[in-house]
């Protein structure tokens, strides 16, 4: 019994003591009772912040961590040497400065108490890239273009590896506090619109960066230094005074021209966009000669008492005329007869035969009587005296072409032609002037003997 | 006699064609984007150009090693990998600390990217100095990239 007392003892003892040692731990009895502590960090590194040297600075997330006799490490990745060991910060950051970061595949990142892992991050240097922050923040104002230049510079323009980046420029009037406006850009130059901001405001500006490609990634940069500047007052009475010249002549050079259109209108312009036709029947008057104002055309008996009016007794070469006639008008008078039987169209002693006259013949009888040169004095209706006086009115109808060979102008004809006999050849004029016995007798029988060219047509 | 012919004839082509994966190097480009190249190779390739201030003729000799090993069809990545190993011989060379580190990020970088089933044993050393040979192999492995990439 006394054996195996001895035997629990030494196992409790053993029990003890290998618990303690491997970690087990009670309140304020062990060292490693930080353990409990979170040791989660975050790193980032910057590519030739030196020339050929980068950087790389780790921090623990949690502030309160105690970090006495804690170290960082890194390893792998590295070219000439396994790992390396980070340099502690006052302000509780570490970091490394070397150029021996080969920059292609993963690294090991540990915290470590002496000897002790504590924790450990795998991670990429090119995954962590934190841009070093844009300087020389500028902005001009341009009167003409109305807006504002706003130009930076950053040092990676010179670098090698990470060249390629993401500028956020940032601005915000002074008293609107954390009102910021965001314009992301690739280049180191922007131009703000004036009609964006406020006239006669204060305004503050601040530029960062990011890397962007494929390649490498990583965090914003910290943030430029602020840049103050005021827009300028904007006076919407002023204009440039060129523009102005030229509204000014052009708004003149319009009023003078609608002035003068209207006035033009009726006299030019309206005549050249819109031509007249001309009149046909004004164009005719224009050609012809006016009459005279006392022309008075009259049929009335009366108005040719001036006229030598000579009674046709005969009619010379009747034979002639008779057979002439009788071959051409009378199968039409036949059937004139038949179809009209109202209409007596010849009269019992009337001839047959109705001579053919021309405007030219009707004209030299009207000159026959007329005083010489005067045609346009005679008056009176001139009956037809190649016609016997006891003809009946049954040619009357014909009277209407009569009195148009008798009013046409074209047919008035001023010079006196002296009758032939050849070509009157239908009647033989009585020497004797008649006085006022054979006027009355005209008048009796000037509807008898007035004989129309309808007439005369309707006949044949 | 015949279990002579028997011998040769089933035993020596199976072993032949054990043996061929062993001394065939199976090499293949783990990242066929080429980003590590164009960011980081390339870079050290072009720097180490620049510090090789070595007359234009150098690159026009036809040097023996590259007769035996050049980028061949489908034999790219082998060629980039014994390419890389040279390198490393003239680390051991006086050089610059910069003029070192770009050679071990050329051919640490290419070994990293490059995945071979066998590790390549250079036997020969170049010799000493030998600036023209560095300067052409480095222009072999530019172009054995290219020629990579062109064809993905």
């Amino acid at each position: 019994m006394t054996i195996l007392g001895k035997a629990f003892a030494i196992v409790f003892y053993l029990v003890h003591a290998v618990s303690g040692e491997s970690g087990y731990a009670q309140n304020g009895d062990l060292e490693d009772a930080e353990s409990d502590a979170d040791y989660s960090f975050s790193c980032y590194a910057q590519l030739e912040v030196d020339g050929s040297q980068h950087s790389l600075t780790c921090a623990f997330d949690d502030p309160d961590v105690n970090s006495t006799n804690l170290e960082f490490e890194i390893c792998e990745s590295l070219l000439l040497i396994d790992c390396l060991n980070f340099n502690k910060l006052p302000d509780e950051k570490y970091f490394i400065k070397t150029n021996k970061f080969l920059m292609i595949g993963k690294s090991n990142i540990c915290v470590k108490l002496r000897e002790e892992y504590l924790a450990c991050k795998r991670v990429e240097i090119v995954h962590i890239v934190k841009p070093e922050a844009p300087f020389d923040l500028k902005v001009t104002y341009r009167p003409r273009a109305n807006d504002f230049e706003v130009t930076f510079n950053t040092s990676h323009l010179q670098k090698k590896y990470v060249k390629q980046l993401m500028h956020d420029v940032a601005y915000c009037q002074e008293k609107d506090g954390n009102n910021w406006m965001h314009m992301n850009i690739t280049n180191t130059r922007l131009t703000l619109p004036q009609r964006k901001l406020q006239s006669d405001a204060m305004y503050e500006i601040k530029v960062r960066s990011l890397p962007h490609s494929d390649y490498y990634k990583g965090f914003w940069s910290e943030w430029s230094p602020s840049y103050h500047f005021k827009t300028p007052e904007t006076n919407s009475e002023e204009m440039n005074p060129v523009l102005l010249t030229i509204s000014v002549t052009s708004f003149i050079s319009v009023g003078l021209l609608v002035i003068l259109a209207c006035a033009l209108w009726k006299k030019r312009i309206k005549a050249i966009v819109w031509p007249s036709l001309p009149d046909h029947k004004k164009t005719l008057e224009q050609l012809c000669k006016k009459p005279e104002k006392n022309f008075n055309a009259s049929f009335n008996p009366e108005s040719f008492l001036d006229c030598q009016i000579h009674k046709v007794d005969d009619i010379q070469s009747r034979d002639e005329m008779e057979n002439f006639l009788q071959d051409t008008l009378s199968p039409p008078l036949e059937e004139s007869e038949k179809h009209e039987p109202t209409r007596s169209i010849h009269g019992p002693n009337c001839p047959s035969q109705i001579p053919v006259t021309t405007s030219e013949t009707l004209n030299r009888e009207l000159s026959f009587g007329c005083p010489a040169g005067n045609v346009s004095a005679c008056s009176g209706p001139m009956r037809p005296s190649f016609w016997a006086p006891d003809c009946r009115e049954g040619v009357r109808s014909g009277s209407h072409v009569y009195q148009d060979l008798l009013l046409s102008p074209g047919t008035v004809d001023n010079t006196v032609l002296q009758p032939s006999p050849h070509q009157s050849g239908l009647l033989t004029l009585n020497s004797v002037v008649q006085g006022q016995p054979i006027l009355t007798s005209l008048r009796q029988n000037q509807e008898e003997a007035y004989v129309t060219m309808s007439s005369f047509y309707k006949n044949q | 006699m015949f279990h002579v012919s028997f011998r040769y004839i089933f035993g020596i082509p199976p072993l032949i064609l054990v043996l061929l994966p062993v001394t065939s190097c199976n090499c293949h480009l783990k990242d066929k984007e080429g980003k590590e190249f164009e960011n980081v190779i390339l870079i050290s390739i072009d720097e180490l150009d620049k510090m090789l201030d070595i007359d234009s003729n150098c690159l026009k000799k036809e040097l023996n090693y590259f007769k035996k090993h050049s980028c061949a069809d489908k034999k790219e990545a082998a060629f980039l990998n014994r390419a890389a190993y040279k390198l490393e011989q003239f680390v051991k060379m006086n050089i610059t600390e910069d003029f070192e580190l770009h050679i071990l990020k050329v051919s640490k970088g290419t070994l990293k990217v490059i995945n071979c089933t066998k590790e390549e044993t250079i036997l020969k050393e170049p010799k000493k100095n030998d600036w023209c040979f560095l300067k052409t192999l480095l222009q072999k492995i530019k172009t054995c990239w290219n020629k990579i990439l062109r064809g993905n």
